[in-house]
This record gives structure tokens, C-alpha cells and sequence, in this order.
């Protein structure tokens, strides 16, 4: 019974899938916004905070560096003596400050002190100060980083902070070198995320500190100043970086933060994408499963039922319902087919039976309509036969009448022993004998211990009928017919055998087939019907003939004692 | 059997996301282990070849070892070093080899061993090194000689002293200085002496030179070392000025002579470079990275000339940064 379309459970699991699938995409996809969002959020937070740190740590330096210029500027005007006391002290406990130099209005180095180091005197290049840029440094003045030129043998990283110095009239000039790696503590520690850092550049784009500054000075690494220096405060993302600038308070540098979105944003968000799809997938199974369950939980009964139906349908007759169980609608369906079924089986029995009724009817009928054909043509007989004196043949055959109607009546009665059925046979043969002026005989060839056992009355006298009005009919030569009774096992077989004209086998199958029409009475049709419905299609009847040599019909039906007949006639 | 295949088909899904996700978790694995094998570790060169190194070793999270003879013509040390790296099982080794030829077998071992072997400044003859970084010397030889050949002489009597036979870098960069040197009709005469990479002998190998042929007009130290004694030879004997001094690299005591006049020009390698990219090169092919070992990996060279030695750009090419 398989049908087209799809199954119930499949359609079942296809919607709870794509219900799933759905809600998880959605929810996920929200998820994963939301998270960026707060991730890219984070980041940027954490990026101005850094920065706020890093400018906050520079801005002190720079405030303490204001400090020291203020205190050497101080210092400068004491006597030589004292300068030298001072200095030697003061340059120890700073290392970060390379070199206090003071040069005059022409760039002449007047003085320069430093730790450990001596000066050249006059060094024809000084890179620390440039006569030529006076007017600058008298607002105070920050160089970009450049090496140190007072010292032999030493090149040392600095930016140059430089002030006037009002000495007696005189123009002075104080330069403090203040080493670069000294500014890197402030920024080196400064990460933001694994990879992120910060960095120095001054007002113009020249970077004053980066962490990885001889990685830019060997070209190895390069930043885009000239966009950095481009950026307002705050934070720009620029392809997959983020720049956090921020400009210090009292100088003309500014802090600069990069951090980099894939490490702080892309390699979160490829792990939250993990835990997602793992989460989807244990999900989905999970959803999978319950679909599972549900749709044998539901389909399950249903199907047992559909089969059923089917087995209905194939078997209705010993068909024996068991109610399925599973949801309430279900077993309400269920129950509605057992009822059902029962119904209709009642239903096929009755019309059945009524249709078994109606036959009997019928056969009943037409058992009585027999008698007044017949018996006019041999009350003729016998008046003939009293006409002519013939007293003793007379009384003879209205015996056999006598007997034949009392057999064939049986009070009413379907099933008769074969004894009285032989005689019912012998009686209508008698009869005939004298209609036919002894043109045939007939004999009995009966089994001694069959003859106790019941038979449908009337079954052998249409088969004589039929050999004696086809069979021996038109013959010249004496006829015989010969009527057997045989015990076949469990079955009882009658032959009736005549030497007549014998029929081909489409008068055979026309016997058998058709209602008899020429005469009233039980035609081999009926014969054969009746056999069939009271004991099955494996009883009934055979006709074997051969044309001009007889005809030989076989009857068959089971071996039925007395009391055995009652379950047959209630068919 | 139709349930039974999607039931089928959900598992195994599951089961690849489940194992592409554990394949990921596993991947973080014990940093790279890099040796750093170097020609000498207490040169300026080398020192910010080692600066650069760590820099990458900080950057890429290697563990990074960093050795160096005691003398820079002992490539038996170097080998031995190369042997021990082998023995604890090292990932990669960055190598500068002091003898093209005899340092060969033990690089071919190593790389046979499995370590990948990259080359950095001085070559080595073995087809099994994964990438070679460092200079062009026979383009450092031709920006020497185009160095010499800036003087202002008439004629040119060309003094130079390298070191030891054996180095590759050596023999290309005086390959590329004479071939400076031939395409001038100035340049009469070129003497070579070849020393020990240290300053004394530098400074003796330039004497006898400016003593057997005291016309000689240029002298060119063609390393570290051996500019310094070359330097040295040329101010103590009072040719400051006459004697024309080109050297190599970027020692503070050269950088001294130039400022004062006796050194003209020095040829300035980019170590830190080398030292940065060695180990940079060495974590992208354990990576999984590939690179050609027969093209070489030029690090910027550029001449600086006493002229122009405290511009911006000279400034970050001469002086190494904290």
C-alpha cells in the first residue's frame, strides 16, 4: 500500500528541522552581532583607557623633566664649584638625563655635564643645538629624537628639551638631553591586547619613541605616520587596526595606541563561532532526536492501524481487530475502526446468510416444482395402464410414485440417507422403466457401509433424467444405466453411467453452466450449486463423456453420519 | 533505513565539527626552539644582529638560544655548536657561517637531522639550507669601490684588507670592490692582505701594506674589525687625509675616524635586519612557509659618508637604537 507524497514522519522531522535550523541561525546571528558589537566596543574602551594610562605616565615624566630643567636652570646660576657638586650627584641619581649642556647666543658649548662621560669641546657637529633655531627654543622646545654628538666613542638616542637661561644679562641657552630608552620604560609595558602597543610622535609625525624603533630604522617595520598624524583624539579603526590617539596635555607630542581587530576581536569571535556551531550541533541532534521520538510516538499507532486496514481489507472475513494505542485522537480513530470492521463483518455475514437463504428458497421451490410435471405424465401412464387392464403394473408404479414423493418430501428434511436416496432412484427409475417400455436397465452397484450416510435428497434422479432424455433417448440398442455408490476415504462418490449418445464438451460445460429450461425440475446446475454451497467448491460435480460410447458424472461429497447434517443445513 | 541514513549522516557531521574544533584547540603547541649561531658575539655587528634576534624572538614567542665562538675564524666551535643544537633536538638553527667550505658537512648533518637551516650573512656551500639572508657582498664590494673611487686623486694605488680566505663574504665583496675598482682608468695598482677579523692584525696587515707600497692613496677595511684596524694603522702613522679609509659596518670607533676625517666612508650593513628576519624566517617555515634558498634575501646596505653621516637617514643607519 505504499503511496506517493511524503510520510508523516518525514514531514514531521523536515518542519521540526527547519524550525530548529531557523531559530538557531537567527538567534545565533544575533548573538554573534551583539558580541561583536561589545567586543569592538571593549576594544576601543580598552584602547583609550591604555592610552589615557600611557599619556597620563608621559605627561608626569614631562611634568617631572619641567621640574628638572626648573631645578638645573636654578643650579646653573650658583658658582662653579657648587655646579660641580651638584651635577655630580644630581646626574647619578637621574641616568635619564644624559647631558645639561648651556651654550651661548651663537651656539658656542659653554658648559656640558654628564655622567661618566666627557664632552668634546667644541664638537663641529652638535645635534643637540642649532644656533640657527633660537627663536624656537625660547617658547621651550622638544626635539625629535636624533643620537647625542657631545661624546666620543658614545652615540646615545635623546630628545633635546632646551630654555633660555637669564645669566647676568648674557645669552644662555640650557639643553637637557633626556635618553630615549629612559622613555621607553613608560611605554615598552604599555600593550594593549597581546600585540598591541604604544607610541611617541610628536605634532609633526616624527615618532619620538616606538617600541620597536630600530625595527623602523632598519625598514623592517614602517607605521603610516602621515595618516596617524592626520587622526583627530580618539579612536579610528583603519582596515584591521585600531589607532587610539591622544594628544598630551602640556607638550606637542602625542600617544598613539595600535591595536589589532584579529587579535582582539576576529580570534573571540572564531572562538565564540566554535562554541556556537558546537552548541548548533548538539542542538540540532538533540532536536533530531526528539523528532525522532515524536514522530514514531504519533506515527507509530497510525501505522500499525493503516496495516491493519490493509489486513481488513485483504481478509475481511477472520479478521480479528487489536486496538492500537498513542494519542487520544489515535485510539479514537482506532476504536472507530474496530467498531467499525465489526460491523461490517456482521454486516457481510447477514447478507451472506440471506443470500444462502434465498438459494435454499429457491432450490426448495424448485425441488417442489418437480412433482406435478412428473406427475402428470405418470398419473397418465397409470390411467393408461388401468385403461388396459394392467392392474398389477398399475399398482406397481403408483407404489413407486407413492414412494418417490414420500422421498422426496422427507418431512422437510435436506440431508436423507443414502439408503432412502438409492431408493428415491430405484422409484424414478421404475417408473421410467415402464414410460420407456423397458428400452434400458439399470443397476445399483452400492457400497454396503455407505449406505447409512446422509446425502443431499435428490441428487442422483436429475443425473437419470439426464441420461435417460440425452443418453439413451434416441438409442435403438438396449440402454443400461449404472448408479454407484463408492466410500472414497472420508468422501462419498456417486457414479451415474450411461452407454447413451454420449455429449461433446460444450453440451458438458452448457449443462453446467446453464439453469435448466426446457422442463421444471433440478437441473446439474443445481445439483452442483447445492453440493457446493453446503460442503465447498471442492465438492460437486463431473461429467466425463465420450460421444457414441456414454456418459460417466461423478459426485462427490463428504462421508456424513447422522447428526452430522445439522451443521450443514444451518449454511 | 531512510532515518537510519540521516540519523547516520547527523553523527558524522557532528562528529567533523566536533574534531575540527578539537584539531584547532590542539594546535597551540611548545614554542619553536632556534638557535642562533653567530659568527662572534661581541662585535657592534653582531650585537645588533643578536638585538634583532631577540626582537623577533619576542615578537614570533621562540625560544631562542644565541651562541657565538670565542674568535671569528673557529668554524670548529661553530660546527660544534650546530652538533649540540642537532643532539637537543632544535627546531630551526640561524647560522652565519665563518668558513664557506668547512663548516658544510655540519650544516648538510643538521639539515638531514631535520632542522631547518637558515643562512644569515655569511654563506655556507651546502644545497640543504632552507633561506639565506643578509648583504649582497658583491654589490657591498661595488658600492666599496664606488666609495674609493669618490676621492679626488689622479691615481689610485688601492689597498685592501680582508680576512680570511675562507669566508665567502670576503671573497665576493673584494670580487665586486675589484670589478669597482678595473672600470676606473685612476685606479693603477690594488695590494690585498688578508688578516684575522680582529682590529690588531687588521691594523698590522694595513701597515705592512702602507709600508711595502707606500703609494698606496686608499685603504678598505672590508668588516667590522678590520676598518677599525685599518683606521687605527692609518691615523697612527699620521696618513689621515692622504690615505683614503673605507670601511665596513658600523663600529663607534670608526664612526670616530669619520667624524675626525680619517675614515671617508663606511659601508653600513643592516644587522639588526638580518638577526630580526633570521629568526622571522625560521618561525614562517616551521610554519609551514617555503622560501627559494638560492635567492638570497638582500638587507639594505647603504654607504655613509662623513658628509652625510648626521642626517636623519644616516643617523638611523649608523647608531644602533637603546
Amino acid at each position: 500500500m505504499k503511496k506517493k507524497g511524503q510520510s508523516m514522519s518525514a514531514t514531521l522531522l523536515t518542519a521540526l528541522i527547519a524550525t530548529v535550523v531557523l531559530v538557531l541561525l537567527s538567534a545565533m546571528l544575533l548573538f554573534y552581532r551583539m558580541y561583536r558589537q561589545s567586543l569592538l566596543r571593549n576594544t576601543q574602551t580598552a584602547g583609550l583607557r591604555t592610552i589615557e594610562l600611557a599619556s597620563n605616565t608621559v605627561n608626569d615624566y614631562l611634568s617631572d623633566v619641567d621640574e628638572v630643567m626648573a631645578l638645573v636652570s636654578e643650579e646653573l646660576r650658583a658658582d662653579e664649584a657648587a655646579r660641580e657638586d651638584f651635577f655630580n650627584v644630581f646626574l647619578r641619581i637621574r641616568p635619564d638625563v644624559v647631558a645639561v649642556s648651556t651654550y651661548d647666543g651663537d651656539g658656542g658649548l659653554v658648559n656640558c655635564y654628564s655622567y661618566g662621560r666627557t664632552a668634546l669641546s667644541q664638537p663641529e657637529v652638535n645635534l643637540s643645538f642649532d644656533a640657527a633655531r633660537t627663536a624656537e627654543y625660547a617658547q621651550g622646545f622638544v626635539s625629535p629624537p636624533h643620537v647625542v654628538t657631545l661624546f666620543a666613542r658614545e652615540y646615545p638616542w635623546a630628545v633635546t628639551m632646551i630654555a633660555p637661561l637669564r645669566l647676568e644679562g648674557a645669552e644662555r641657552w640650557v639643553a637637557l638631553d633626556i635618553s630615549c630608552s629612559n622613555i621607553s620604560e613608560y611605554i615598552n609595558d604599555i600593550g594593549i591586547g597581546q600585540r598591541g602597543y604604544c607610541f611617541l610622535m610628536d605634532a609633526d609625525g616624527n615618532i619620538v619613541y616606538h617600541p620597536q624603533q630600530q625595527l623602523l630604522y632598519s625598514a623592517l617595520k614602517t607605521e603610516n605616520t602621515a595618516l596617524i598624524s592626520s587622526l583627530s583624539d580618539g579612536s579610528h579603526a583603519e582596515g584591521n587596526i585600531l589607532y587610539t590617539v591622544q594628544s598630551l596635555s602640556n607638550s606637542r607630542w602625542r600617544v598613539v595606541g595600535v591595536s589589532y581587530m584579529q587579535e582582539t576581536v576576529s580570534d573571540s569571535l572564531r572562538e565564540l563561532t566554535r562554541i556556537l556551531l558546537l552548541a548548533a550541533v548538539v542542538i540540532l541532534v538533540a532536536a533530531l532526536l526528539l523528532g525522532v521520538l515524536l514522530s514514531r510516538a504519533l506515527t507509530r499507532p497510525l501505522r500499525a492501524l493503516a496495516s491493519a486496514m490493509e489486513q481488513f481489507e485483504r481478509h475481511a472475513d477472520d479478521f480479528t481487530y487489536q486496538g492500537v494505542g498513542g494519542a487520544r485522537e489515535v485510539r479514537m480513530l482506532s476504536d472507530s475502526f474496530g467498531h467499525m470492521t465489526g460491523q461490517i463483518q456482521q454486516l457481510v455475514d447477514t447478507v451472506r446468510s440471506e443470500e444462502v437463504n434465498l438459494r435454499k428458497t429457491e432450490l426448495r421451490a424448485l425441488e417442489a416444482q418437480i412433482n406435478p410435471h412428473f406427475l402428470y405424465n405418470t398419473l397418465d401412464s397409470i390411467s393408461w395402464m388401468c385403461e388396459r387392464g394392467k392392474n398389477a403394473e398399475a399398482v406397481q408404479m403408483v407404489n413407486a410414485l407413492a414412494r418417490l414423493f414420500r422421498i422426496s418430501i422427507s418431512r422437510g428434511r435436506e440431508f436423507i440417507p443414502i439408503r432412502s436416496e438409492l431408493q428415491h432412484a430405484e422409484s424414478y427409475l421404475q417408473i421410467q422403466s415402464y414410460r420407456y417400455k423397458n428400452q434400458f436397465t439399470y443397476s445399483f452397484d452400492v457400497d454396503e457401509d455407505c449406505l447409512d450416510c446422509l446425502c443431499n435428497k435428490i441428487t442422483l434422479q436429475p443425473f437419470i433424467e439426464n441420461a435417460l432424455y440425452h443418453g439413451l433417448n434416441g438409442l435403438v440398442d438396449d440402454g443400461t444405466i449404472l448408479i454407484r455408490v463408492k466410500s472414497r476415504g472420508d468422501d462419498v462418490e456417486f457414479t451415474v453411467s450411461d452407454n447413451g449418445s454420449g455429449m461433446s464438451q460444450e453440451q458438458i460445460s452448457a449443462i453446467l453452466s446453464k439453469e435448466r429450461s426446457d422442463s421444471a425440475g433440478i437441473g446439474i446446475k443445481n445439483v452442483n450449486d447445492r453440493l457446493q454451497i453446503y460442503f465447498g467448491s471442492e465438492y460437486g460435480i463431473r461429467i466425463d463423456s465420450v460421444p457414441d460410447e456414454g456418459t460417466r458424472v461423478h459426485i462427490r461429497m463428504p462421508k456424513l453420519r447422522e447428526g452430522e447434517e445439522a451443521e450443514y443445513e444451518k449454511r | 533505513m531512510k532515518k537510519g541514513k540521516l540519523m547516520a549522516a547527523m553523527l558524522l557531521i557532528s562528529a567533523l565539527l566536533l574534531s575540527s574544533c578539537g584539531y584547532a584547540a590542539a594546535e597551540s603547541r611548545d614554542r619553536y626552539r632556534i638557535w642562533f649561531v653567530a659568527k662572534s658575539t661581541d662585535t657592534q655587528f653582531w650585537l645588533s644582529a643578536i638585538a634583532g634576534a631577540n626582537a623577533a624572538k619576542a615578537e614570533y614567542n621562540v625560544e631562542l638560544t644565541i651562541v657565538g665562538p670565542e674568535t671569528e675564524e673557529d668554524y670548529a666551535a661553530q660546527n660544534d655548536y650546530i652538533a649540540q643544537a642537532v643532539d637537543e633536538g632544535v627546531d630551526a638553527i640561524v647560522f652565519s657561517a665563518i668558513s664557506y667550505s668547512e663548516n658544510a658537512a655540519a650544516v648538510d648533518a643538521a639539515a638531514d637531522a631535520g632542522v631547518k637551516v637558515i643562512v644569515i650573512d655569511s654563506d655556507v656551500d651546502s644545497a640543504k639550507v632552507s633561506a639565506r639572508i643578509g648583504t649582497d657582498n658583491v654589490q657591498a664590494g661595488r658600492m666599496t669601490g664606488a666609495a674609493v673611487l669618490s676621492a679626488e686623486a689622479g691615481a689610485l694605488y688601492v689597498g685592501i684588507v680582508n680576512f680570511d680566505l675562507g669566508s665567502r663574504n670576503g671573497q665576493e665583496r673584494e670580487q665586486g670592490l675589484r670589478q669597482a675598482l678595473q672600470e676606473d682608468a685612476r685606479v693603477r695598482d690594488v695590494y690585498t692582505v688578508n688578516v684575522a677579523a680582529t682590529p690588531d692584525s687588521a691594523r698590522t696587515g694595513a701597515e705592512i701594506l702602507l709600508h711595502s707600497h707606500p703609494e698606496i692613496n686608499a685603504l678598505v677595511g672590508l668588516n667590522e674589525p678590520l676598518a677599525v684596524g685599518t683606521a687605527r694603522a692609518v691615523a697612527a702613522l699620521g696618513l689621515s687625509g692622504r690615505v683614503r679609509v673605507v670601511g665596513f659596518d658600523t663600529n663607534p670607533e670608526c664612526i670616530d675616524y669619520m667624524r675626525e676625517g680619517t675614515v671617508s666612508a663606511l659601508i653600513a650593513q643592516n644587522p639588526y635586519a638580518m638577526g630580526y628576519l633570521g629568526v622571522e624566517t625560521a618561525w614562517e617555515l616551521l610554519e609551514g612557509g617555503s622560501r627559494n634558498p638560492d635567492e638570497l634575501l638582500d638587507t639594505a646596505t647603504t654607504i655613509v659618508t662623513g658628509e652625510n653621516m648626521f642626517t636623519a637617514e644616516s643617523q638611523k643607519a649608523l647608531f644602533s637604537f637603546g
